[in-house]
């Protein structure tokens, strides 16, 4: 087997003893050893153990049996990114048109250049419009209002774009979409529409916006929006490869999946080619059956675990989202606006099916976006590893956006890891400071630093589809902590870029248990690097998210983004 | 009703754990009485369907004999309601057993947002022995409180445990937290189907006697219904038939004043030129106008169920002679 040496400007390991290097020597897939030219060299020369085949490959460049590569000598080498807190439909999404603030790449690689006012989102709809089929709708997503102030997206202008075929622009939260007026007619939207989230104007008809899954029920299934389907094609599982490739990762969660067994024999054999570009991690959910059945699931599921499909943890559901004042908060709740403090689960059934879980010894993310719900899953943890011991559990709160000191300690205590929602800072900082938790709970939002000295493992991640995957984005948020309003959200919870850009390699992976094979460049772990164009430890902090992502390398093998 | 109205009623079951939910449903489930009921459950942890009544299970659906139907919605209500919705043939009755600590209106809005949906009621079960230490629950207070404030009708279960005077406190409680909502007391879940569901076979519409008005027909004849306990007796019947038609408004505000016991009203009501369907759950009461009405209803006709004692059958008589 060839032994291939990499030169690079640098390469970035996440290992004490030689946080930089400037070689890796790869080989079967594996990091061989990295270090100096001259270190790393002296394996080829130095016995060949483990190359079955010694002497019969004959080296293209340098000495001995290994080929040197310099394609990397202007790059920067990392560990591949792990994305822990994901979602495969935000490869199938782009199914439907793209018509966000932000620029955005396409799985396919077009750029869709940012839509900064609704001009230019009705010009790009007429524009998609014209080139669709006679009877099908016309769906959008990514659109953001909190950017666009001038007026409020409505159907009036969509019908500008058509008035002959439905129109649907889904918001980028997924909670919200505005519609156009023959959208309206097909779910008999009219002025006597008296339902909860359906918006009028001051006329009294529907303006066209739709807010939440009651109101947006009627046109999802006239439009056939089918999200769940965007995670369970085949396009849907290569469209998500393509989005982690793009954005340097090479490990990424899809972290909430019922898991039919047709879907991960599915999703073992895309993941098991060899150009698929990343390892993933699908994660069970937990809400469909009693514990005892999602566990001997989950165990069974962990059995069916390939290289390149990781199985066996589950996912439970605390309570809603913060933006949606559906977070479970403890006293005094929400700033301004309503409390609709909402529970997934039950509290005593939490705890319950926590205690199961864990005895059967089952890993387990527990999403928790509230402080309240935060209290009641580390409380629910603490009373089954009582009962249960279970070492090295590292069962992981998932978002776990509003803790605080306090409840830092006890995570520490318990053994917990966190994951938390770095991108928010930037997406709804804003919002959380003057509408939802106000400015003092704000600034302590997604509490890394305080994670970090509290010493809790610590990953940090984009939700994605809900924001953009991009670990150098989520790295620059949690290290700058800006907002769109130009404010520092909590300068004291800002970090380091070294502990931003371990809580999206090293810091991820151990969530997933799996930081023996992934997460840091070191001998006999995985081949899996992010390649970037330059050194995220030199460059302005602030340009950390500009950084451009040459492309990955998987076991090995070479990945070009282009 | 059996014709005039394509859309698929549903109803939604809410309560905390323990409230007797899952007893309630293996009730309804019992006495489906021909009705093919869909039953959506949060999970198949939270309800338990009585074996007897299982033919077969196909992935996340129970099959049973009496031809209801019970799915796992997995957490996903937004797939099970389509699935319901294009399933064929299309169930008669869809009820949903949301969790112990779901928003009850997030379901009903989508029931009065779905054209294909008509929202027959939410029924809200509480446990009077438990409930007042989960009000006052600092994380579970506001999730009870909730569901208890969206309720057309409210069982109180295990009622019979509970002392008088702390009962009576209750439902003054319970009250003040749903003023147009009907209190039922129940033991294991012995509630009339008609009560818990709205909808009205034909044969039942066939029953009423064309002509007159009636009150409480102790007499009155429920063959089809399997009603044999022995909480029937705390329920009477009205109904009405009578060849006159009302004024929009006037009907309106005939149906504001509803007694207090009512627990439903449903039925044609003959207004100038039109017909109306009229359906009361609750306090809470809804007039469409229908395009047309099934052959066999010839003039306005009602009927109404409502707890023994407390709905004042002389007092609607009175209400619809206006």
């Amino acid at each position: 087997m060839q032994t291939v040496i990499y030169a690079a400007r640098k390469i970035i390991t996440m290992v004490p003893n030689r946080p930089e290097a400037s070689h890796v020597a790869v080989r079967d897939g594996r990091v061989l050893a990295v270090g100096s030219l001259e270190e790393v060299a002296g394996w080829a020369e130095s016995g060949q153990a483990g190359s079955e085949r010694a002497g019969s490959e004959r080296a293209e460049t340098g000495s001995g049996d290994f080929r040197l590569d310099e394609s990397f000598a202007d790059k920067v080498l990392l560990p591949g990114f792990v994305e822990g807190h994901a979602h495969m439909m935000a490869g199938g999404v782009w199914q439907f048109t793209y018509v966000g603030f932000e620029d955005r790449i396409s799985p396919e690689g077009v750029l869709w250049g940012g839509l900064k006012d609704i001009e230019a989102v009705t010009s790009r709809l007429r524009q998609i419009e014209s080139e669709l089929e006679p009877d099908a709708p016309l769906i959008a997503w990514g659109f953001d209002p909190i950017f666009l102030t001038a007026h409020r997206l409505n159907r009036f202008d969509l019908d500008q774009v058509t008035m002959d075929r439905p129109i649907a622009v889904i918001h980028s939260n997924f909670h919200l979409m505005t519609v156009n007026s023959m959208a309206l007619e097909m779910a008999q939207y009219d002025r006597n529409t008296n339902v909860m989230g359906v918006d009028r104007g001051e006329d009294g008809e529907p303006t066209g916006e739709l807010q939440e899954m009651a109101a947006m029920f009627p046109v999802m299934r006239r439009l056939k929006i089918d999200i769940r389907s965007l995670a369970r094609t085949e396009g849907g599982i290569r469209a998500y490869g393509k989005v982690c490739h793009r954005s340097g990762v090479t490990t990424a969660t899809d972290l909430i999946n019922d898991l039919p067994l047709e879907d991960v024999e599915l999703m073992a054999s895309i993941t098991g080619e060899e150009s698929y570009p990343a390892r993933l991690v699908p994660v069970l959910n937990a809400h469909t059956a009693p514990a005892e059945e999602i566990a001997a699931q989950a165990l069974a599921l962990r059995e069916k675990s390939t290289d390149k499909l990781r199985l066996g943890s589950i996912k439970i559901i605390t309570d809603g989202s913060i933006q949606g004042f559906t977070a479970r908060m403890r006293w005094p709740g929400y700033y301004k606006g309503p409390d609709h403090g909402i529970w997934n689960i039950p509290p005593e059934q939490l705890m319950t099916t926590v205690e199961t879980l864990n005895a059967a010894g089952v890993h387990m993310h527990i999403h928790v976006n509230g402080d309240e719900s935060s209290e009641v899953a580390i409380e629910a943890l603490a009373r089954a590893l009582r009962k249960n011991p279970n070492p090295d559990h590292r069962h992981v709160l998932q978002h776990c956006q509003l803790a605080d000191a306090a409840q830092f300690r006890k995570i520490r205590n318990l053994g917990l890891c966190v994951n938390l929602f770095a991108n928010h800072i930037f997406y709804f900082g804003d919002k959380h400071y003057e509408l939802t938790v106000g400015p003092e709970r704000a600034e302590r939002i997604d509490a890394c630093a305080t994670a970090l000295s509290e010493g809790v493992p610590l990953a940090i991640h984009s939700d994605a589809p809900v924001t953009p995957m991009g670990p150098l984005f989520t790295a620059w948020c949690a290290v700058n902590r800006v907002t769109p309003s130009g404010r520092v959200l909590g300068a004291a919870e800002r970090i380091s870029v070294e502990d931003a850009l371990r809580a999206v390699t090293l810091g991820p992976a151990y969530t997933l248990h799996l930081d023996h094979e992934v997460g840091s460049i070191e001998v006999g772990k995985k081949a899996d690097f992010v390649v970037l164009e330059d050194d995220p430890l030199s460059v302005d902090p602030m340009a950390l998210k500009d950084i451009g992502v040459w492309g990955t390398v998987l076991a090995g093998r070479l990945q070009p983004v282009s | 009703m059996s014709s005039g109205d394509q859309r698929l009623p549903l109803t939604v079951i809410t309560g905390y754990l323990g409230a007797g939910k899952t007893t309630l449903v293996n009730h309804l489930l019992r006495h489906a009485d021909g009705r093919r009921i869909m039953v959506l459950v949060n999970d198949f942890g939270d309800i338990a369907i009585d074996a007897d009544l299982i033919e077969s299970q196909e992935g996340d659906t129970l099959i049973l004999a009496n031809g209801c139907i019970c799915c796992s919605m997995g957490g996903d209500l937004f797939y099970a309601l389509s699935d319901a919705l294009d399933r064929q043939p299309r169930p008669d009755h869809l009820l949903i057993e949301a969790s112990g600590v779901a928003d009850p209106t997030r379901i009903s809005e989508i029931a009065r947002a779905e054209p294909e949906l008509r929202l027959d009621g939410t029924i809200a079960l509480l446990d009077a022995l438990g409930f007042a230490g989960l009000v006052d629950d600092a994380q579970i207070g506001s999730s009870v409180v909730r569901q208890i404030a969206a309720a057309d009708l409210i069982v109180v279960s295990k009622s019979d445990l509970q002392s008088p005077d702390a009962l009576s406190e209750l439902k003054v409680q319970v009250a003040a937290l749903a003023p147009t909502a009907r209190q039922i007391e129940a033991s294991f879940g012995r509630v009339p189907l008609e009560v818990l569901l709205g909808s009205l076979s034909s044969a039942e519409v066939d029953e009423i006697p064309q002509g007159c008005a009636n009150r409480d027909h102790a007499g009155h004849d429920h063959a089809h219904h399997d009603h044999t306990e022995d909480h029937e007796d705390l329920y009477s019947r009205w109904s009405l038939s009578r060849d006159c038609i009302f004024g929009q408004q006037a009907l309106a505000e005939v149906l504001k004043d509803l007694p207090a016991g009512l627990l439903r009203l449903k039925g044609f009501v003959k207004l100038d030129g039109r017909w109306a369907l009229v359906q009361a759950v609750g306090g809470r009461v809804e007039i469409e106008s229908l395009p047309r009405v099934p052959d066999h209803i010839k003039h306005t006709t009602l009927v109404a169920i409502g707890l023994k004692g407390q709905m004042d059958t002389a007092e609607l008589d009175r209400l619809f002679s206006r």
